[in-house]
């Protein structure tokens, strides 16, 4: 029999404890708990639909174990921002005519957030190499990279949180 | 993903992790990024251990040589300075070609060297740098060049073991790293790794490695003695594209054909060899 | 010209953008459902195989399983999966569950249980013999004399030659072919290959069944057709029609692949055998396999032309691959013809003929472009070909012989839906300028005069044209209802089923056009059964044009209605009234009345009524958008490995309604259509089974594989169309594949002629 198990994390800014089987994805354990933004398009790693940010930095959650979570800090989509308060990332999508279907959207947005915590002015091809490994089958990808771009000078402009 | 595994522990050091593993029997597994294991669906397995807690994510420089902690990610490895300067940016420039941001934030530098994808570039890369991997198991600490690990029952003797670190050796002379794939993000057709020490206008030493044809990457000795000695320069690039072309061991899989792999390995290796001569001799100066 | 819209042409909100940029929880399986059962498939692992017994008693055995349905179980009720509008132009060749199967994930059997562990166990345990069959692998071994026929049933429905392994077929000569190739004076022929390609949308095909309060069934699906789906789940699961309602939420994306009624009549079985509400997601590796593929095709074009280039006779021959069903069988093949020949009406003597015969391979269905993708490479590498010949600029031939405002080809008339189709004149045409703009933008005078090369690097730059449709003629129907609140804002409810398209947003312009308000003042509510009026679906680039035309109507007459209630406010008859900036002023006292103080006083004040009005609409024409394709390429002569630098492309979509997201769907299928060149395709092994069904070896592009990428929308107006649009959505990916492919001509002076242009293909086409 499968031991179930209990750990603590942090999920968007709340401290969580909660009960995880031993085998159990990061991916199925965040959309146990609502977080329904964490998106499934493969569960093999390859799309990046699932993508979260552990630590700050994104990662694939259907390739992580939820219990490698333990004591660490996830954010979600919905630690962005929400519709009534969104996060300048999300509105850049939106301005930039990024946002297709939007089965794409929140695993891009969270790789978009992580490079521009690291570099305040990417280049159109540093932008494309951060989110190459997040499919999207809509857009072409143009419309994204200007969105990340966009978000990238207003967070140069202050705005931004 | 869901693997149908019994237990999951944290291991405090790497004696618990080696119990544990014991303990299992073979039904355990050490999970350092857990990229190939959530990947795996492998019904056998019954316990995992996790050896992030271990102390073992870093990178260190020595005496012009590199020492990576078995569970640095790829990207903290790119993200280090001594990694970026490890042989004028060679290492950074195989890390940087692997995959993509995401999955480099969570795969590991001995995941990599455990797991030894034969279509993968850091095996072909640390195979020609001669990398040195170094592990534990109940017996004690052992250390062994990848190329003669990868050669034996490695995955049998992994399987109570943990890499702890993997040392990547100073040279003299210069390395390039070169890929074929479908397209951008894919893993490759075909992958190349080639150093050069040149010495008074001629090659005075060569280590050459070819990887994903569809085997794991490995060096081509006969290339190598082929080279030395000689001046390095287009006629002997020519050289080299007929000569892979006519000796060269590939084979084919569902990514690519043999005839295409053969006709291929030959211009990669050239050019890879080029930008490593430019860089060896650049280096002298 | 544009329109000068208040709404219209402007790059408004996407209505749904924000939320769906925030991760509301919009799409079909974010709804949580207590109690839900999980619904899975068991599938052949044969290609081509006799069920002989199925056991179910040890898998019913597992705990938690609620029930398996399987051929034996199940009413056997031959339909098709193509969601298309009626008559269905598709053999009703499948069955729920059948006691043959005929791929490699054909379905045999499915449980529901409580959890997805227990449904799997479940499928472990079914125990099934079969005899297998000698399996057909290839649209050649289908038509080999003594080939095993894949619908030996007596009970299919509308197959062209089962004995044969024909689907559908067709054969439609104009003019005297023979005498139109005698006399040209130069003839040119290619033939080209698209293999299996899929999808790949993003979200994979999901559905949840569950019951309302009433008892009436309802299915949350991930569909483009949510009128269809009901339709034809009422006659698979024999439910009165009345009793089911299908609801459309968000869609992860469709391109065709969701045009399918797949999933959803398996999902509805398993929740009416069990009376519990079932859940079912298709995995990746089911997608690939187990749902539509674009039909892999080989088509021969030949050209006959004049010495000044006139095109004076065009053969067209296309063999079709339909996969194990014949899902959209004939209408792809026959859409090969139809929306590529027109393009082309300088020729009098013309013959498109072709079959779609079935192989014991996955299924192929509905993909943007829909045939004609197959057709304009073979034609668009033929032309290039030509203006070779002729010493010829290919942008001077396609100038030559290109349709213009004002003209006809007989292939209007000739070749419809499944049918025969209906004359059209072509009313909007801005190919020549689409031709220039493309041109200077790629820079292609000096790119194709000078070949460039670096090292072992050879450039080249090449072109291709097409068009497509605007919804299918006299078939498509779409319905709008508009409502306006007590506050003067208003409700649009339309069963056009935004995909990820834009359309609710494009929807919503034309209404705020006409109704005088911005696009915020509009809620769309877009797909339900229940509460939206009719529409077809999401397919044949409609939903701006026909969807349009519904919103335009309905539109006007609640401008009418609302023109009427403030001629008694302002005591002025309504045409001495205008609608604009939410507000009815008079043009004559320039005295007005607010929308709000309208649908007060019509809500409660006098005469009560609901302003709300529906309209329908149905295409007696399908105006074709038109564009132009450049690009340059970069080709490893060593290696063979290709790169695309650089593409162009300029359309003509009529008036874009929202440009931004016109462009978007330009560049999506751009970009789907340089993954067909460069890369996707399903391979299989000896016995049919698919090898690389996953995204890790079906390399689809990612950010770093797309070039500078520049879309430009050429205005024109289309006075058929709502406000002058007309569509945008598929004819995008017809371009890449012939002008990735004359560009590798251009560049190394061989004809890549099979998709996709793999370095081994590229290699070996360079070495001869
Ligand atoms: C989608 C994808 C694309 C990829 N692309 C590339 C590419 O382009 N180029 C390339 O070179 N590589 C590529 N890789 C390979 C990648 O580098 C490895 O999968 C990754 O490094 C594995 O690390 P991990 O920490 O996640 O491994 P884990 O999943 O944690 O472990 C993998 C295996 O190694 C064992 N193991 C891990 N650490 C140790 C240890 N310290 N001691 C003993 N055993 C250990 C585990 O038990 C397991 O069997 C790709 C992988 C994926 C999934
Ligand atoms: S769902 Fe995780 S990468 Fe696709
Ligand atoms: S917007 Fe649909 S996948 Fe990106």
């Amino acid at each position: 029999m499968q031991e179930a198990m209990k750990i603590y994390f942090e999920l968007n800014g709340e401290q969580r404890y909660v009960e995880i089987e031993p085998g159990e994805s990061l991916l199925s354990l965040l959309r146990r708990l609502g977080m329904k933004s964490v998106k499934s398009g493969c569960e093999t790693g390859d799309c990046g639909a699932c993508t979260v940010l552990l630590n700050g930095r994104a990662v694939r959650s259907c390739t992580t174990f939820a219990a490698q979570v333990r004591g660490k800090r996830v954010t979600t989509l919905e630690g962005l921002g929400d519709v009534d308060d969104p996060h300048p990332l999300q509105e850049a999508f939106v301005e930039a005519g990024a946002v297709q279907c939007g089965f794409c959207t929140p695993g891009m947005i969270l790789v978009a957030y992580e490079l521009l915590s690291k570099n305040g002015a990417p280049t159109p091809q540093e932008v494309r190499a951060a989110i190459s490994g997040n499919l999207c089958r809509c857009t072409g990808y143009v419309k994204i990279v200007d969105a990340v771009l966009l978000a990238a000078q207003w967070k140069r402009e202050g705005k931004w949180r | 993903m869901r693997l149908k595994i019994k237990r999951f522990h944290y291991a405090r050091d790497v004696e618990e992790a080696l119990s544990l593993l014991s303990a299992y029997r073979g039904r355990g597994a050490i999970l350092a990024g857990g990229l190939d294991l959530a990947r795996s669906f492998n019904p056998k397995l019954e316990g995992l251990i996790d050896i992030s807690g271990l102390g073992l994510s870093y990178v260190h420089e020595q005496d012009g040589g590199l020492r990576i902690g078995a569970t640095t990610t790829l990207t903290e490895v790119l993200e280090s300075r001594a990694a970026r300067e490890y042989l004028g940016g060679f290492l950074a420039e195989v890390v940087g070609q692997v995959a993509n941001p995401p999955l480099r934030n969570q795969a590991t530098f001995g995941g990599a060297v455990a797991s030894a994808h034969p279509w993968a570039d850091l095996p072909t890369a640390l195979v020609a740098v001669g990398a040195e991997v170094r592990w534990v198991d109940q017996e004690g600490e052992h250390r062994a060049r990848v190329e003669e690990l990868w050669q034996g029952e490695f995955r049998r003797l992994l399987s109570s073991a943990v890499i702890t670190e993997i040392f990547l050796p100073p040279w003299e002379g210069a390395f390039a790293f070169g890929k074929l794939s479908r397209n951008v993000g894919d893993i490759a057709l075909l992958n190349c790794a080639c150093g050069l020490g040149i010495e008074d206008g001629k090659v005075a030493w060569a280590r050459v490695a070819l990887g994903a044809t569809p085997r794991r990457g490995r060096r081509l000795l006969w290339l190598e003695d082929l080279l030395t000695g000689e001046a390095p320069g287009e006629e002997l690039w020519q050289v080299v594209r007929e000569q892979v072309e006519a000796n060269v061991e590939v084979g084919a899989d569902r990514r690519a054909s043999a005839a295409w792999r053969r006709a291929a390995a030959g211009p990669l290796l050239a050019r890879t060899l080029a930008r490593a001569a430019e860089k060896a001799t650049a280096r002298q100066r | 010209m544009a329109l000068e819209g208040k709404v219209v042409g402007r790059n408004v909100r996407k209505v749904d953008g924000l939320a769906l940029a925030c991760g509301r929880p919009k799409f079909t399986l974010d709804l949580d459902l207590p109690g839900a059962l999980v619904g899975k498939i068991l599938r052949s692992p044969y290609a081509h195989a006799r069920i002989l017994r199925i056991d179910t008693s040890r898998a019913e055995a597992v705990p938690g399983v609620a029930c398996i349905l399987h051929h034996g179980n199940v009413d056997r009720v031959p339909y098709t999966t193509a969601g298309q509008g009626w008559p269905e132009p598709s053999p009703y060749d499948n069955f729920l569950f059948d006691r043959k199967v005929r791929f490699v994930g054909d379905r045999v059997a499915a449980v529901a249980a409580e959890t997805e562990e227990a449904a799997r166990e479940a499928l472990r345990l079914i125990e099934v013999d079969y005899e297998v069959l000698p399996a057909v692998l290839s649209p050649e071994e289908a038509l080999a004399a003594g080939a095993p026929a894949i619908h030996d049933e007596d009970d299919a429905e509308g197959i062209y030659d089962a004995q044969h392994n024909i689907a559908a077929a067709v054969d439609i000569p104009v003019g005297d072919i023979e005498r139109g190739f005698a006399e040209s004076d130069v003839i040119v022929e290619a033939s080209c290959e698209i293999p299996y390609s899929q999808h790949v949308a993003l979200e994979p095909h999901c559905v949840i069944a569950y019951f309302d309060e009433d008892g009436r069934l309802v299915l949350r699906t991930s569909t483009q057709v949510p009128f269809h789906v009901r339709r034809i789940v009422a006659r698979v699961v024999g439910l009165p029609m009345e009793k089911i309602r299908v609801v459309k939420p968000r869609i992860g994306g469709g391109f065709g692949s969701k045009q399918e009624v797949i999933l959803e009549p398996v999902a509805a079985a398993l929740a009416l055998r069990a009376g519990r509400p079932v859940v079912m997601a298709l995995d990746r590796a089911e997608v690939f396999t187990a749902t539509r593929t674009r039909h892999p095709m080989r088509v021969r074009v030949k050209l006959g032309a004049k010495k000044d280039g006139t095109l004076h006779a065009i053969e067209m021959e296309a063999l079709s691959n339909t996969g194990a069903y014949g899902a959209h069988s004939l209408t792809v093949l026959s859409n090969t013809g139809s929306k590529t020949l027109p393009l082309y009406n300088k020729a009098p003597h013309l013959w498109f003929h072709g079959k779609a015969v079935y192989t014991n391979l996955p299924v192929a269905g509905a993909y943007r472009g829909y045939g004609a993708t197959q057709g304009y490479f073979a034609l668009e590498v033929a032309m290039d070909m030509l203006a070779e010949r002729l010493g010829m600029d290919p942008i001077e031939l396609r100038l030559v012989n290109h349709i213009r405002a004002g003209e006809t080809s007989p292939i209007f008339e000739k070749i419809g839906e499944g049918r025969e189709g209906k004359p059209q004149t072509v009313k909007s045409c801005a190919l020549e300028e689409c031709l220039r703009v493309g041109a200077e933008k790629i820079g292609w005078r000096e790119k194709r005069a000078r070949r460039r090369r670096e090292g072992s690097w050879a450039y080249g730059v090449g072109m291709s044209v097409s068009m497509q449709g605007s919804g299918i003629t006299g078939i498509d129907m779409a319905a709008a209802t508009i409502m306006m609140n007590e506050n003067g804002s208003f409700r649009l409810l339309v069963g056009a089923t935004d995909i990820g398209t834009g359309s609710d947003t494009v929807l919503a312009q034309i209404a705020a056009e006409v109704l005088g308000v911005p696009v915020e003042r509009i809620s769309v509510y877009s797909s339900d059964t229940d509460f939206t009026p009719f529409d077809t679906g999401a397919y044949a680039s409609s939903t701006t044009y026909v969807s349009g035309m519904a919103v335009l109507r309905a539109a006007r007459k609640v401008r009418e209605a609302i023109l009427e209630v403030a001629a008694g406010m302002l005591a002025e008859p309504p045409e001495d009234l205008e609608l604009a900036e939410e507000r009815v002023t008079s043009k004559k006292t320039g005295k007005s009345v607010t929308l709000s103080e309208v649908g007060h006083r019509a809500t409660y004040v006098v005469d009560q009524r609901h302003i709300i009005a529906s309209a329908s609409f149905v295409p007696e024409e399908s105006p074709p958008p038109f564009a132009a394709f450049f690009c340059e390429v970069a080709v490893d002569t060593e290696t063979g490995v290709v790169r695309v630098e650089r593409f162009v492309a300029a359309a003509d979509c009529g008036v874009a309604i929202h440009p931004k997201l016109a462009a978007g769907q330009l560049e999506g299928a751009i970009v789907q259509g340089i993954g067909h060149a460069l890369s996707e395709e399903l391979l299989f092994s000896e016995k049919g089974r698919c090898t690389n069904a996953n995204l890790f070896d079906y390399r689809i592009p990612s950010a770093l594989d797309v070039p500078a990428l520049e879309v430009v929308l050429v205005d024109s107006e289309e006075p058929s169309g709502p406000l002058g649009a007309k569509s945008i959505a598929e004819v995008g990916i017809n371009g890449p594949l012939p002008a990735i492919s004359n560009a590798i001509y251009h560049a190394v002076g061989v004809r890549l002629t099979r998709a996709p242009f793999t370095p081994a293909r590229v290699l070996a086409a360079l070495r001869g």
